[in-house]
């Protein structure tokens, strides 16, 4: 007997959906959702961060990282709202293009895969700029506007977990404890 | 068969391990082959799609494989896990170990760079007086690269330099883009070559010992297979001395067994294949197995823009290609702050520019995106890292794998040598570049840490005196003569090129010799 594959369209949650955000202060939240707005504005018909959902984006894939990314984040964001105070008295999520520039710029720097800047605040910098550029740039927005575009869209081979060890969350190993190591 | 004794066992199905086979069961030796991991299928295991389907966008998913820098969303479920299968280290001193046990393992998906090692790495301390000479030669293996050449049908231009020997090569007859011969020019006028690079076409799209090695061992008759099997640990017959027995576990069911075995030929890998000897205690009367831990230095390089190729001008005759500047430094001249040597890779492209390269954002990062598109010019690393005693592995009694096999504990930093050798790179490629009329955008001087290049080498090192190697040259174990070690474990020092033509030309010649000492009853 012949098997028929099932007529199901499905599409993707971000299609409709907006993703309800947890992880940063309303402080935070309202000064990323700023700096989505500066770093990946809408152009030439390409959806910016906002309409990508990459603030809601972030601050989920950013309240499931581990400690050390949460923590560069939450300070980064922290400081950059503290110096909008400083230099202009207003919160970074009210400033101008310009008065945000002028925080924003002298941080950036030009780096290459695996060595993003070691100093603390232009790493958050560099590495916020480039985690806003992907997650928008992966976003279902971002394909419907290429689709639109008449332009090849950008797809990836996925490989599905391969005959799983069923036990894998179970057996985690044994160990006695040891300090704390920091990963790369 | 309960009971059985397999003639050779084979413990990895790697490029090594599917040399070995093939080898050995063209000459008649049944063999018996053990892989950690399941057999994929990238029809069943694999589908296309956009990263907005991922669950996380196409970022890695937070948390896991974090010393596999080269893991993404897409390919995250090729790489073992670091929690199933862990390992240890000092936290100031990180090391990336990066593992497959698919069926096949790396040789799925490696980057096809193929290269003989030269008497400048064969012969290193007799040229620089640093550390141990290879207890074999370039004219040994001269004919076991010809022939793994002739199988993995290697691509390659004859260059007559003695640093970047040449081999049996499809020719590579493809001209030079403007721009390659504008770096070749450069280089030629500082004494620097710059060459074509040398690759591995292999067979339909894939190079790997299951489609080049394994099918030639199967067809045979004389090769059985089983996937999922996790070795714990070898063990001596006490009347003989002799290695008899595998001990392994069913990696899904946990069940236990065991397999008789007259040779046992160790292919899992260079750490692998040192750990379950370690676990083992076995073949270590010598006391440096473990030690001399050795890779290559990646990483540091250059991001550059032809300018020429700019607002619309690129053009496939402007941009495109690769080259491969062979090791220049130490050879006829002597450094004065590090010793031996790298190589460059240079790759030209008329894709889409990194938006790294450019300290902009929003709209202006925009423009400078659409006006460098299509005018990238890159250099990376590929540097020697010298072999030493102490970067070495040993087993950590504290923690375990998700089968309780004690697992490594990896030691081993880089030194000036590496650091140095690194700046040089740079500077050399930053030099060139501008000599060239290119505009250098970005620029690395930090090597990725250890063990990133996944071309991890030694620990089980070959030599002439069993007092201080582990193996013989022709791997096999100086403590116990039915006991091979076939994969990169064996070498000496790490060179610049990639290791793959060297495993594969070491492990034919080891099992051409295994099998005459078998038929001559020695094994």
């Amino acid at each position: 007997m012949e098997v028929k594959p099932l007529s199901i369209t499905s599409i993707v949650p971000d299609a409709v959906a907006r993703t309800d955000a947890h992880f940063f202060t309303e402080q935070q939240t309202a000064t990323l959702h700023r700096l989505c707005e500066i770093f990946m504005p809408p152009l030439k018909g390409y959806p910016g961060a906002i309409d990508a959902g990459t603030p809601e984006f972030l601050d989920f894939l950013i309240g499931v990282s581990p400690a050390d990314r949460q923590q560069m984040y939450q300070s980064g964001l922290d400081r950059l709202d503290a110096e909008a105070k400083q230099h202009f008295g207003a919160s970074f999520a009210t400033l101008d293009k310009p008065q945000a520039d002028q925080l924003l710029q002298p941080w950036l720097r030009t780096w290459m895969t695996d060595h993003p800047p070691t100093e603390p605040y232009a790493h958050f910098i560099n590495i916020a700029h480039s985690d806003i550029r992907t997650a928008t740039i992966n976003s279902e927005a971002w394909s419907q506007a290429t689709a639109k575009g008449q332009q090849t869209q950008d797809v990836g081979l996925y490989w599905f977990p391969v005959d799983p060890d069923i036990r894998r969350e179970a057996a985690a190993p044994t160990h006695r404890p040891i300090p704390a190591k920091r990963h790369s | 068969m309960a009971k059985e004794i397999v003639d050779v066992l084979i413990i990895g199905s790697g490029h090594s391990g599917g040399m070995a086979a093939k080898i050995l069961t063209e000459k008649g030796i049944s063999c018996l082959m053990l892989n950690a991991g399941p057999v994929a299928d990238v029809h069943k295991d694999t589908e296309p799609k956009p990263a907005y389907a991922l669950p996380f966008r196409g970022f890695k998913q937070p948390g896991i494989l974090p010393h596999v820098f080269q893991a993404n969303e897409f390919n995250a479920n090729t790489w073992v896990d670091e929690k199933e299968v862990p390992y240890t280290y000092d936290s100031q001193h990180p090391y990336n170990w990066v593992r497959v046990r698919l069926f096949g393992g790396r040789s799925l998906f490696w980057s096809r760079q193929s290269f003989r090692l030269s008497d400048y790495e064969f012969k290193g301390k007799s040229h620089d007086g640093y550390g141990d000479d290879w207890p074999i030669s370039l004219a040994d293996m001269a004919p076991y690269y010809s022939r793994v050449e002739g199988i993995f049908r290697v691509q390659g231009q004859a260059d007559g330099l003695p640093q970047y020997p040449d081999g049996n090569f499809v020719p590579d007859t493809s001209p030079w883009s403007t721009s390659m011969q504008r770096f070749v020019t450069a280089g030629k006028q500082r004494g620097i070559p710059v060459c074509k690079a040398r690759s591995s076409l292999g067979v339909d799209g894939l190079a790997s010992s299951v489609n080049l090695l394994l099918p030639d061992a199967f067809a045979t008759g004389k090769l059985r297979a089983i996937p999922n099997v996790v070795v714990r640990e070898l063990s001596v017959d006490k009347k003989t001395g002799l290695i008899n027995e595998a001990h392994f576990v069913d990696r899904i069911s946990r069940r236990e067994m065991s397999v008789k075995a007259r040779v046992v030929v160790l292919a899992a890998g260079t750490l692998e294949s040192t750990r379950l000897l370690l676990n083992s205690k076995l073949a270590n009367s010598s006391g440096v197995m473990g030690h001399y831990l050795i890779d290559q230095v990646y990483g540091p390089g250059i991001v550059c823009s032809v300018p020429e190729a700019r607002d619309g001008k690129a053009t496939s005759e402007l941009i495109g290609g690769n080259a491969l500047v062979p090791r220049f430094r130490n050879i006829d001249t002597k450094e004065k702050n590090f010793i031996r040597g790298y190589a460059l890779n240079i790759h030209s492209s008329m894709g889409p520019m990194d938006p790294r390269n450019f300290a902009a954002y929003g709209e202006d990062l925009q423009k400078k995106l659409e006006s460098y598109n299509g005018s990238g010019f890159h250099t990376s690393l590929m540097a020697e890292v010298l072999a030493r005693y102490e970067n070495h592995v040993s087993i950590d009694k504290e923690v375990v794998d998700a089968w309780d096999i004690p697992a490594l504990r990896i030691q081993t930093k880089y030194t000036d040598n590496e650091v140095n050798m690194a700046r040089d790179a740079v500077d050399t490629s930053i030099a060139l570049a501008e000599a060239a009329g290119f505009e250098v955008l970005s620029k690395n001087y930090d090597p990725n840490p250890p063990g990133y290049s996944i071309h991890e080498l030694g620990t089980c090192r070959m030599g002439d005196n069993p007092k201080t190697s582990v193996l013989n040259k022709w791997c096999q174990s100086h403590d116990l003569k039915n006991l091979f070690v076939v994969d990169g474990a064996s070498f000496v020092s790490s060179g610049w090129q990639n290791p793959t033509m060297t495993i594969v030309a070491l492990a034919m010649r080891s099992s051409e010799y295994l099998a005459d000492q078998m038929r001559q009853g020695n094994v």
